[in-house]
């Protein structure tokens, strides 16, 4: 068995720092705000991806405007009508198959910078954790959606019970946090030692490489300190009832779903982050929906062949991401924050898939639903790839990440914005 | 580099005075052939290479790089350009070269390997050699290694940056935690019972397979984790010994096909990880126990068994001797029980046959259902000829033949008449007895043998010092002084005073990560100049083994006696015939040839079905290739015309050949023709197209750059990227043209197009061709299977590929025979070009002027003593490059 950094170390609470993404900026708590919202910008980010799609037919309302007819699949999303928007005909003009998907929320192959983490860069110095990745059980095909801008992959988290720990974490797991890393500090001290020791001996095109390794400790040694502050701040408490089991083999991916949302509305709720992104998986894993056995593996209804049964048998799971979709949105309206905004209302949601057809694997026409953040909603905006102006899905990631105080004009591809439908 | 070294021209201070160092011969050289373009005012500079105010300062690094190129360009008659007002005489030129080669000789020395970071291939292999532990790979997070000079381990190219150390520190602690492990806590846990019913049951696949009533029916056999039954909502809370409890009853009525058996059933119990193992061979899968299964129909059995259980695993029940299975260690399905079928049921093949797999993307209830109406319509033809044929076609879903047509219509019968295993019910009591899980238990094995014995009477600081005396020094690499090993000591003395509860085992743990970040771990050689034996000994293990010297390396190191030429040769041929002379193979040939870009590249379907396996294929016909070169010690015009090759059956379409079985096999091939060798390999045709067209520029440009050793730099920003036009209409020849007419691009071009166009005649995956294809609508159309294949409707033939180029110096060449018989008459070319890449990957620096001047001199001895490969490669670990840091 592989000793790779497997989920057994989060139980162990050795693992903790992989939660703790590596970023740049990344403030003191002292400096926590609780004056941000004056604005009326948003305040977090939320997405949320399926990585086998949503037929197009069905997630896309045939009406443009605001008086068009819910489609089969978001049905179950009319209560929150006017809390959301509808886009068509928008994508990065990237890559086919899923090795585009991975490029969701960065547009180009994977290795870019993705759009949470330009955010999480921006707003996550307020809270413990500057972003979080979630998905359910082991990721198919190794499946990341989150890059940093050193272009590294970031991991999800898989099981609840390890999502619970990072959030909820007990004293017992905290001195143990405080003990490694109280020991790290002093051994980067004493590395840095031996750094000075070796550069006063070589010469001075070595001491170059050095500089390198010395600005690189420094670096890490900061943000070894910022971990220690964060430690004296308490960890929320929740009387969250989770299962006695984790459910992560692929029959339970929907009930897994249904915890992992809870617990993001709880991430939220309690300040823990302000950047959440969730893959929401499949593999072949046949399905019993409302007391009926689908016919096929999830993977096989997604590559559908246009066959009636199995595109129906296809939205019927496609309907049940949604409703665990809604619930979340259900979560975020009823609660308010301190200055009496709903969370909702000072969240983006970015609701989708980087997966077009799934049946061909064709990522054009990406199904994309924005909800929350305080903007205007209601419509279903169709976006025509042969208007004289054409826009790219990172266009509207743009005018996401301006509404969320980003200084930003260019991204993924795209170099203008959609403020004109985001208002 | 060339973008670097052009620019790098601003940077140098602009010291009048330096010309006066010119020699006069020099400074009218320049005057009269170069002045025009290269001197004068800043803004009409060409190229940004200024040689009236270049200077010699040799403590600049840009110095040495700006005169070498000089040297080159005036070597080549590259510069002036052809559209010079004036030209060198042939003396003029030689007394130019003679004065900057003495410069370049006598500032530019060999040598120069910036301190250089272990990549990440080469960290992986010394982990696990200094812990003991094969399995260690580095998470999938870890960032990955920038290339220079074309390989990821020179050492200017491999930087530390904050995430990289951060990483490095957090594998530092779990890889150290795996062998001084915190003390282990059994937690207290009390003995509770869980009932499994049927449906809380799955397999892997979880593909259609329908449930019985009250039971899960186990009809498959196939040998592989996905076949069994796991529980999908019981996993083992904590680890420890439970009681399992199972009632099983065997299915079999009047309408099976298989006659009903009277031996029992025998099912099998398993335990795995959740989510880890799905598809392993079950010889690789804990096995708990084993039970028969009596076949007596109505009566269920309960079977009982006490096993240990690990914390998450989740329990498998296979029915381990039905009808379909698979042969020991395969998880193909054995051809047996399909023939016995396909023969003895013929009402059965002809519906099959006549469905002929039936509508794509069926599933496998559908395609049982379809061939059930078939057999029950009485439209068969049971005397047709065909049914008396042995079928053939094998593997894949259920478009692809009988064979698994019959798998699946049996599994489905199965299901529905039997025979199959019902497991009606599972109980698990436990834990009755806590234990420590497979991880703590392999975790303190370890810590044991890491530790070693520890002798009567001593304390824990003495302890310590035993064990990192032995330590430090391999993570080192080098011997440590007292005052090095006394910094460590003191690490673990002031842990156990501030902290008077923990153990010596957490002082070393603090210890022992520190010196996993420390630079001399992560670095080596630190030392300028001619390397001690200690640096050699790295030198040359990481060489031939990307990783760290063995006993007997350090044991030489320790007697001083490394640097002895006989003894190094020695050495050499002693690691060669290690296994992990394959680290070398691997990497070296996956960055000299490209095959690495191979995961990359996507071949068009439109072209042929390509799977990863031929992919995984190509690369090791290219590795076993090259090994054989190395270790047989051929001579080196073997890599250009090698007379053989290694493939397996699924080559075959590549190459046309009709090599039969999967193992690879070496085969001989035409000498002087067009198969094999750099020349010819598909790995390398592939890695050079992009999988969809091929492009005459970057064959050629490969070309040069990594056998005929003449490196082209990049072309200027402006020029635009030619797109093939497919539609046939124009060749790549005549879009081409455009390269020669202005002179500024065919400086370049005259070298790379004809090689291009020679390699024409392989298609972007490497097949021969003589027309170019040219796709028809029918491709447009959503792919079916019968697009696989090169004589479909999917392609015509297209345009003739004309693939004779003329080269430079005048040789017209007809096709790729012509250009291996072209580079075996100027071997002195490939020669050089591959010593000077063996000299990269060895030392980890771009060549200076002096080393290339090493790697010539090798070159030529190497053809005139008609030595091998292995000869060049001792060679190279003897020469003053190696030696020189």
């Amino acid at each position: 068995m592989k000793h790779r950094m497997n989920r057994r170390r989060f139980l162990n609470g050795l693992g903790f720092s992989l939660a703790l993404p590596m970023l740049e900026s990344f403030k003191t708590p002292i400096a926590l705000a609780a004056s941000a919202s004056a604005s009326g910008q948003a305040k977090r980010l939320v997405c949320i991806g399926t990585y086998l799609g949503f037929h197009q037919a069905h997630f896309f309302p045939r009406q443009t405007g605001k008086s068009y007819k819910l489609p089969y699949v978001l049905e179950s999303l009319d209560q929150f009508r006017n809390q959301f928007s509808i886009f068509s005909g928008l994508d990065h003009r990237g890559r086919n198959g899923h090795e585009g998907w991975k490029a969701w929320m960065s547009g180009y192959a994977s290795g870019s910078v993705s759009m949470d983490q330009l955010v999480a860069a921006h707003v996550g110095g307020r809270t413990r954790y500057a972003s979080l990745q979630v998905t359910c059980g082991s990721p198919p095909d190794d499946a990341r959606v989150s890059y940093t801008k050193e272009g590294l992959a970031l991991p999800m988290v898989g099981r609840p019970s390890v999502l619970y720990q990072i959030l909820f974490r007990s004293d017992s797991d905290k001195s143990r946090i405080e003990y490694v890393l109280k020991g790290n500090a002093s051994v980067l001290d004493g590395v840095l030692e031996e750094a000075k020791s070796i550069q006063r001996q070589v010469s001075k095109r070595d001491q170059r490489k050095l500089d390198e390794y010395l600005t690189s400790l420094r670096e890490v040694e900061k943000r070894l300190q910022k971990q220690e502050a964060w430690l004296e701040i308490p960890y929320p408490k929740s009387d969250y009832e989770l299962p006695q089991f984790d459910p992560i083999s692929p029959e339970q991916a929907l009930e897994c779903e249904t915890i992992m949302y809870d617990l993001m509305a709880l991430a939220l709720t309690t300040d823990s982050t302000r950047v959440l992104t969730f893959m929401v998986p499949g593999w072949s894993q046949v399905f019993e929906i409302e007391g009926k056995r689908l016919s096929t593996g999830y993977h096989g209804l997604s590559h559908h062949g246009n066959e009636a049964k199995k595109i129906a048998e296809y939205n019927l799971v496609g309907r049940e991401h949604v409703k665990r979709f809604g619930r979340f949105l259900e979560k975020l309206t009823a609660y308010r924050d301190a200055h009496g905004q709903s969370l909702l209302d000072s969240t983006i949601i970015v609701y989708g898939s980087g997966m077009g057809d799934s049946n061909t694997h064709d990522n054009s026409n990406l199904p994309t639903l924005v909800a929350g953040g305080g903007l205007q909603h209601g419509h279903h905006w169709a976006h025509d790839g042969a208007s004289a102006n054409p826009r790219l899905l990172g266009d509207l990631y743009i005018s996401l990440m301006q509404r969320l105080g980003l200084d930003i004009g260019r991204f993924a591809g795209a170099t203008n914005n959609l403020n004109e439908w985001i208002s | 580099m060339r973008a670097v070294l052009w620019s790098a021209f601003i940077l140098i201070p602009c010291f009048v005075l330096a010309n006066e160092d010119l020699p006069s011969k020099a400074a009218s050289f320049f005057e009269s052939h170069c002045y025009e373009c290269h001197a004068g005012d800043e803004e009409f500079i060409e190229g940004d290479v200024n040689l009236e105010t270049a200077t010699f300062d040799w403590s600049a690094l840009e110095t040495s790089d700006f005169w070498t190129r000089v040297y080159e360009v005036v070597h080549t008659s590259d510069m002036p350009p052809r559209d010079a007002d004036s030209f060198p005489s042939a003396d003029e030129r030689e007394d130019l070269l003679s004065w900057i080669g003495a410069e370049l000789t006598q500032h530019a020395p060999i040598g120069g390997t910036l301190p250089r970071r272990l990549n990440k291939v080469e960290y992986e292999n010394t982990i696990r050699t200094l812990f003991d532990d094969p399995e260690f790979s580095v998470p999938p997070s870890f960032p990955s290694d920038e290339y220079e000079e074309g390989f990821d381990n020179v050492a200017s190219g491999l930087n530390l940056s904050p995430p990289l150390l951060a990483q490095y520190l957090e594998i530092a602690t779990t890889v150290v935690d795996e062998v001084l492990p915190e003390p282990v806590k059994l937690a207290e846990a009390e003995s509770q019972s869980y009932r499994v019913p049927p449906k809380e049951l799955a397999t892997a696949e979880g593909a259609g397979a329908a449930l019985a009533e009250n039971a899960y029916r186990l009809v498959s056999s196939r040998n592989m984790a996905s076949a069994a039954g796991w529980t999908t909502l019981f996993e083992a809370p904590v680890s420890g010994i439970y009681h399992v409890r199972l009632d099983a009853r065997i299915f079999q009525t009047g309408n099976m096909f298989y006659k009903e058996r009277e031996s029992p059933f025998r099912l099998e119990v398993y335990a795995r990880q959740n989510s880890e193992q799905k598809y392993d061979l079950f010889e690789n899968i804990r096995k708990l126990g084993a039970f028969d299964v009596p076949a007596s129909e109505d009566q269920a059995s309960s079977h009982e068994l006490e096993a240990e259980l690990y914390l998450g695993e989740v329990l498998g029940f296979r029915w381990a001797d039905g009808p379909i299975f698979s042969d020991p260690g395969r998880r193909e399905v054995s051809h047996d029980f399909i023939d016995d079928r396909l023969l003895n049921d013929r009402s059965f093949y002809a519906a099959a046959i006549k469905l002929n797999g039936g509508k794509r993307g069926s599933t496998q209830i559908e395609f049982y259902e379809a061939i059930r109406d078939l057999m029950e319509g009485g439209k068969l033809d049971l005397s047709d000829p065909q049914l008396e044929n042995r079928p053939e076609i094998y593997g894949g879903g259920l478009s692809n033949g009988p064979h698994n047509w019959s798998k699946a219509y049996a599994q489905e019968e199965m299901h529905r008449f039997g025979p199959g295993l019902d497991i009606l019910g599972v109980s698990i009591e436990g834990p009755y007895k806590v234990i420590p899980d497979q991880l703590t238990r392999q975790r303190l094995a370890r810590s044991k043998a890491f530790l070693g014995p520890r002798p009567d009477g001593i304390d824990d600081i003495e302890f310590a010092e035993q064990i990192l005396r032995r330590f430090l020094p391999e993570a080192f690499r080098r011997p440590v002084t007292d005052d090095q090993l006394d910094e460590y000591l003191e690490v673990v003395r002031t842990h156990l005073e501030e902290f008077p509860e923990k153990r010596v085992e957490e002082g070393l743990h603090l210890a022992i990560r520190r010196a996993l970040i420390s630079p001399r771990f992560l670095f080596r050689g630190f030392k300028p100049g001619k390397l001690d034996d200690w640096d050699l000994a790295s030198r040359l293990s990481y060489f031939l083994t990307s990783g760290p010297p063995d006993d007997r390396l350090l044991a030489l190191a320790e007697l001083g006696v490394l640097s002895d030429k006989s003894v190094l040769e020695s050495e050499v041929q002693r690691l060669l015939a290690k296994p992990e002379r394959n680290e070398f193979v691997r990497h070296f040939t996956g960055q000299w040839l490209s095959t690495r870009k191979l995961k990359d590249v996507m071949p068009d379907p439109r072209l042929l079905r390509f799977l990863p396996r031929d992919r995984e294929t190509m690369i090791e016909e290219t590795e076993r290739f090259f090994e054989e070169i190395l270790i047989e010690n051929h001579p080196l015009d073997t890599f250009i015309d090698p007379g053989f090759s290694y493939r397996n059956q699924f080559l075959n379409a590549i190459y046309e050949s009709e090599v039969s079985g999967r193992e690879m096999r070496r085969i001989a091939l035409p000498k002087g023709g067009k198969e094999g060798g750099l020349l010819g390999l598909a790995s390398i045709m592939m890695a050079t197209a992009n999988g969809v067209d091929t492009h005459p520029v970057h064959r050629g440009v490969w070309l040069l750059e990594n056998v005929l050793g003449m490196p082209t730099p990049s072309p200027p920003p402006e020029v635009p990227a030619v797109a093939p036009d497919t539609s046939g209409t124009t060749t790549m020849r005549e879009q081409m043209l455009a390269h020669q007419a202005d002179p500024t691009c065919a400086r370049c071009h005259k070298k790379i197009d004809p090689l291009g166009f020679i390699m024409e005649n392989f298609d972007p995956v490497g097949r021969w061709r003589e027309h170019y294809p040219v796709y028809t609508e029918e491709a447009a159309a959503p792919l079916k299977e019968e697009f696989y294949s090169s004589d479909s409707e999917a392609t015509r033939l297209g345009r003739r590929i004309d693939a004779s180029a003329t080269m430079p110096d005048g040789t017209v060449l007809k096709d790729v025979t012509d250009l291996k018989a072209y580079i075996l008459d100027n071997m002195d070319l490939f020669a050089e070009c591959l010593t000077e890449k063996l000299m990269i990957y060895a030392t980890g620096r771009s060549l200076t002027f002096g080393d290339k001047r090493v790697a010539r001199e090798l070159a030529k001895d190497l053809l005139d003593s008609q030595g091998g490969f292995q000869d060049l490669i001792i060679a190279v670990v003897l020469s003053d490059s190696f030696f020189t840091r």
